[in-house]
């Protein structure tokens, strides 16, 4: 259990330092159950910072929006720290973003939160769909979250609510932190994404079926690439006019096209934080085609993305024993 | 744009299975195509000519030929075009020839495939840019890594054409494997004497600078412009000062098994490897001396007259400027001790091919005499096992090692004409004598000499008493054999040294399943890696023959010295260029380029650093592994750039 009151000691020490220039968490929101990134630049601004099992967005999407603007001659870029507040999720999203170099471990603090797992907005969206103030959510010990709405307390069960690809999740701890709040979860072993292991079973004409309903549904918002911590292309393939690899039409073809280049662009590189998936306004399935791959890449190459900032990227390695028997 | 289209028939090659005429009739309906025509042979001199004509006459800026595959004439085609002063990378050959006639029957479809192929080429020509052939300057000197018989030869070979060239070899001397042989077959003459008058010449040579104990770290730089590092480890001794009086061996209280000698006889911690080693000095192993660190002993720097001794040596960095490398790091026997049934290391009598060439050589530990290393008695009967570790994909090497039938009846003829009584069997799958006199020095083996052989396998050894009980199968008679023997010679497979794998990571050559290094072409460019101006001599591209190393060795000295008698190369335009906007320097390019051509580099964008891929061009082999990887298309592959390969694939896509 992550206390607030600590949280906002570590980010008000964090941020008083003289090497950073700002950190990142979660604040509440305004409306149901949102909640908003917050920026603390001082230690007052650390005050609106909190936790809780709402805070599903992951946060290693902004410190590669940080904006460079031109220098005037002579003048000198500010190398200062951005913090971050991380999940298990997130930690390993950072982790996979230094691993392809876009970051380096000292342009960032980590203040690590051992997570329970978060709540799917859309689920919970789903139970209260007139709640228009913002509510906080707290979980028990007995795996339920409790929440109080107009002085009348809810007890949900905790498989209810919760996203996903927190059910599957193997790393609820940061793997890599700077600082820590409260005490680490204990692993456990997570199920099996069952979502992928049924659509494995299904012939190739009813999976085809099956993505050709949801793919058609996209509107080519692009939310799940702007939610992702790890589509961070300075121009994205999607965008590329010369040559155009997509239209810009949106008709099944074209929206194939983007979600399957999505996924194999993600090998070896998804740490299954589920951003994607919760911020797709119509609903695709996106965690199933990115853990498919995830577990593709694990059973054939003993790669696990988001572990190791030393690692080589898993497309930019290869072993002479691995695995060609997909080359048919 | 004015777009050429020129149809070959290849004789009857590709006009039998596509309907050449149609062909052209159908190309002069694609965009841009304002000539389109048919020709017997478009690669003979009147094809040329036809070409040449219609670029003067019709003002043509793209040419693009159906024929055979590029490989065979892009050269012919460019130099057209350069003749008539276009650009030669606005040429675009298609393969109707081995991807359509050749592969097909029907004439319809054939005509169909060649068409669509025809128009993904037209269009992929109206994409197609004038592209630059940059310069490189070359350094005029070779570097060679490995001082057996190929290193040797290949040194040589580049210091004769006037090269600087530097030798470097890890170990005291040069000589390699080929030192320690007795005899060579199929001539029987004795090794070490052909052998040392070219270590002398290695010595003398005004052009060659030999490194001996020395080791290469590192290597950066490209074709011509190679820039190396080279450990040198300390002797202990100074080559200038020592006059190889011998009189620190006495004295030296440490006793070592000795290398040379396969372990048979005795050296001291000051020695010289062979009274023949090139340099010719002693050297002071430290592994165990006494009076490196800490200094216990110092007998050998007392005694020495000429003060030569110098325990403060310290290893240093020697840093060459070359052209062109050759490396020959050779190979190495296979552990045998591996086949447990064969008792290696076990049993003492089991001995390997290379140890069974000291015990026969005159001057190896018993000197000439051949007496099995137990007892030291004069063994009667001896098997020989042939493919000891070779041709056997399940646990050991899967592939023959060559050498090992010829060394194998080597031995046995050897032994036979020592012990006039004794009694030489060799256990074979198949006896390979692929080689000039190879067939006739075995079957004067196998009826002069009386050698026996019996084909099958061994399948286990054991000590029996003071014998050695061999047990096989005799696969022409289906029946068991069981024989006694004295002593029993493994004829041990070959494997890449130690050295060939550290050297292929160090310069990133492409290595096989087996670990030996990967030719360019197997066939047509045998000496030659995938790294320009790296070359490959010897058994570090997979067994050889001392004749084989040696042809190897000048081969890849004279291919080297084809850059080095350059004073300026071109490399090739068809090279991968970065967009620097687009590229967000992950370095998943630079980890899939195989010819280490990328590299990360800062630029300074307005003021911040800003991390890129930078191509360097000479290196470049234009294989588009990188554009391939860039996971947001910042690298494009110069003459196949992603628009043009779409065009490509749209046409063919086309109903």
């Amino acid at each position: 259990m992550v206390e607030n009151k600590e949280l906002i000691k570590v980010v008000e020490e964090t941020v008083s330092r003289d090497d950073v220039k700002y950190v990142i968490g979660y604040k509440r929101g305004t409306y149901g159950f949102q909640i908003k990134p917050a920026f603390a630049y001082s230690a007052e601004d650390a005050k609106e910072f909190f936790y809780s099992p709402l805070c599903s967005k992951n946060l290693a999407t902004y410190p590669l929006l940080e904006e460079k603007l031109p220098l005037r001659r002579g003048e000198e870029a500010e190398h200062k720290k951005i913090g971050i507040v991380v999940k298990g999720c997130d930690s390993r999203a950072i982790i996979q973003i230094i691993q392809e170099k876009g970051l380096e471990k000292e342009d960032v603090v980590l203040i690590g939160i051992p997570c329970k797992g978060v709540i799917d907005p859309k689920k919970i969206a789903k139970r209260f769909p007139k709640q228009s103030k913002f509510v906080d959510v707290e979980e028990n010990n007995n795996d339920e979250y409790i929440l109080e709405i107009g002085g009348t307390s809810h007890k949900i069960p905790k498989d209810e609510l919760l996203s996903d690809v927190c059910k599957s999740c193997e790393y609820p701890n940061p793997p890599l932190y700077d600082i820590l709040i409260g005490e680490a979860e204990e692993e456990f072993q997570p199920e099996h994404f069952n979502r992928v292991d049924e659509l494995e079973e299904k012939t190739i004409e009813k999976r085809w079926e099956y993505w050709e309903k949801h793919f058609q549904n996209c509107i080519r918002c692009y939310a799940c690439r702007e939610a992702c911590p790890l589509c961070y292309c300075k121009t994205c393939m999607a965008d590329l006019l010369e040559p155009q690899w997509i239209r810009r039409s949106v008709n099944l073809s074209e929206n194939t096209a983007w979600n399957v280049m999505r996924a194999f662009h993600l090998a070896g590189r998804c740490i299954s934080c589920g951003e994607c998936e919760r911020s797709c306004p119509v609903n695709i399935p996106l965690m199933e085609l990115n853990k498919f791959v995830e577990k593709e890449v694990k059973e054939m190459f003993d790669y696990t993305a988001g572990l190791d900032t030393e690692e080589k990227p898993f497309l930019g390695s290869f072993r002479p024993d691995d695995p060609e028997d997909f080359i048919s | 744009m004015k777009i050429g289209v020129y149809v070959c028939e290849c004789g009857s090659n590709i006009a039998s299975t596509v309907d050449v005429e149609d062909l052209v009739e159908q190309a002069k309906e694609f965009p841009y195509v304002e000539v389109s025509r048919v020709y017997k042979y478009v690669c003979s001199d009147p094809g040329q000519v036809l070409i040449k004509q219609d670029i003067e006459e019709k003002q043509l800026d793209r040419i693009v030929v159906a024929a055979c595959s590029p490989r065979m004439h892009e050269p012919t085609f460019r130099a057209v075009l350069e003749d008539m002063g276009l650009n030669p990378y606005v040429l675009e050959i298609v393969n109707i020839r081995e991807q359509v006639s050749w592969v097909h029957d029907d004439k319809s479809k054939g005509t169909a495939k060649a068409a669509s192929l025809l128009k993904g080429a037209v269009l992929r020509a109206s994409l197609m840019h004038p592209l630059e052939r940059k310069k490189v300057g070359v350094t005029h000197n070779a570097l060679v890594i490995g001082g057996g018989i190929a290193g040797i030869q290949a040194s040589l070979d580049l210091a004769d054409m006037g090269f600087d060239t530097t030798l470097v070899e890890k170990s005291a001397t040069i000589g390699g494997k080929m030192s320690q042989l007795d005899k060579t077959f199929p001539t029987l003459d004795c090794s070490q004497c052909i052998l040392s008058p070219k270590m002398v010449d290695v010595n003398r040579h005004p052009n060659i600078d030999l490194l001996a104990l020395s080791e290469v770290v590192e290597v950066d730089g490209y074709v011509g412009n190679f820039k190396v590092k080279i450990k040198k480890n300390p002797s202990y001794v100074l080559a200038d000062k020592c006059t190889l009086c011998d009189d620190c061996v006495p004295v030296c209280p440490v006793i070592e098994h000795d290398e040379y000698n396969q372990g048979f006889s005795p050296r001291r911690a000051i020695y010289i490897p062979y009274p023949q080693a090139v340099p010719a000095s002693y050297l002071i192993d430290p592994n165990s001396c006494l009076g490196i660190d800490p200094l216990i002993c110092s007998k050998c720097k007392d005694v020495c007259g000429p003060e030569a001794i110098d325990f403060d040596m310290k290893p240093e960095i020697i840093e060459k400027e070359v052209g062109a490398i050759i490396v020959a790091t050779g190979y190495e026997p296979y552990p045998i001790e591996n086949i447990g049934e064969y008792g290696y290391g076990t049993i003492p009598d089991v001995i390997s091919g290379l140890d069974f060439e000291r015990i026969v050589s005159a001057s190896g530990p018993t000197d000439g005499t051949i007496r099995r290393p137990s007892d030291g008695k004069i063994p009667k009967t001896v098997v020989f096992v042939h493919c000891a570790g070779s041709r056997d994909p399940s646990k050991h090497l899967p592939y023959c090692s060559k050498v090992c039938c010829m060394y194998a009846t080597k031995h046995a003829l050897q032994y036979k004409h020592l012990v006039h009584d004794g009694t030489a069997i060799n256990f074979f799958i198949d006896i390979r004598t692929a080689g000039k006199d190879y067939e006739e020095f075995y079957q004067r083996a196998a009826e002069e000499d009386q050698v026996i052989y019996i084909r099958g396998k061994v399948s286990e050894v054991f000590q029996d008493g003071d014998k050695i009980l061999v047990k096989g199968a005799d696969t022409l008679t289906g029946e068991t054999v069981e024989l006694h023997a004295d002593l029993v010679v493994l004829a041990t497979g070959l494997m890449p040294s130690a050295g060939t794998k550290e050297i292929a990571s160090l310069l990133n050559l492409s290595v096989g399943m087996n670990g030996f290094i990967r030719e360019a072409h197997p066939k047509l460019k045998p000496v030659d890696t995938a790294i320009s101006g790296v070359f490959v001599a010897g058994t570090a591209t997979g067994p050889k023959d001392i004749p084989d190393a040696v042809s190897s060795a000048s081969g890849a000295a004279s291919r080297a010295a084809g850059i080095l008698a350059q004073d300026e190369l071109e490399i090739e335009g068809t090279v991968a260029q970065v967009d620097e906007d687009l590229c967000r320097g992950c370095g998943l390019c630079a980890e899939a380029c195989p010819y280490s051509a990328i590299e990360i580099n800062a630029i300074n964008k307005y003021g911040h650093a800003l991390r890129v891929a930078f191509v360097n061009e000479a290196l470049c082999k234009g294989c588009g592994s990188c554009a391939a990887a860039c996971l947001n298309g910042a690298i494009n592959q110069l003459g196949y750039t992603d628009s043009q390969i779409l065009a490509l694939i749209g046409a063919l896509g086309e109903e």
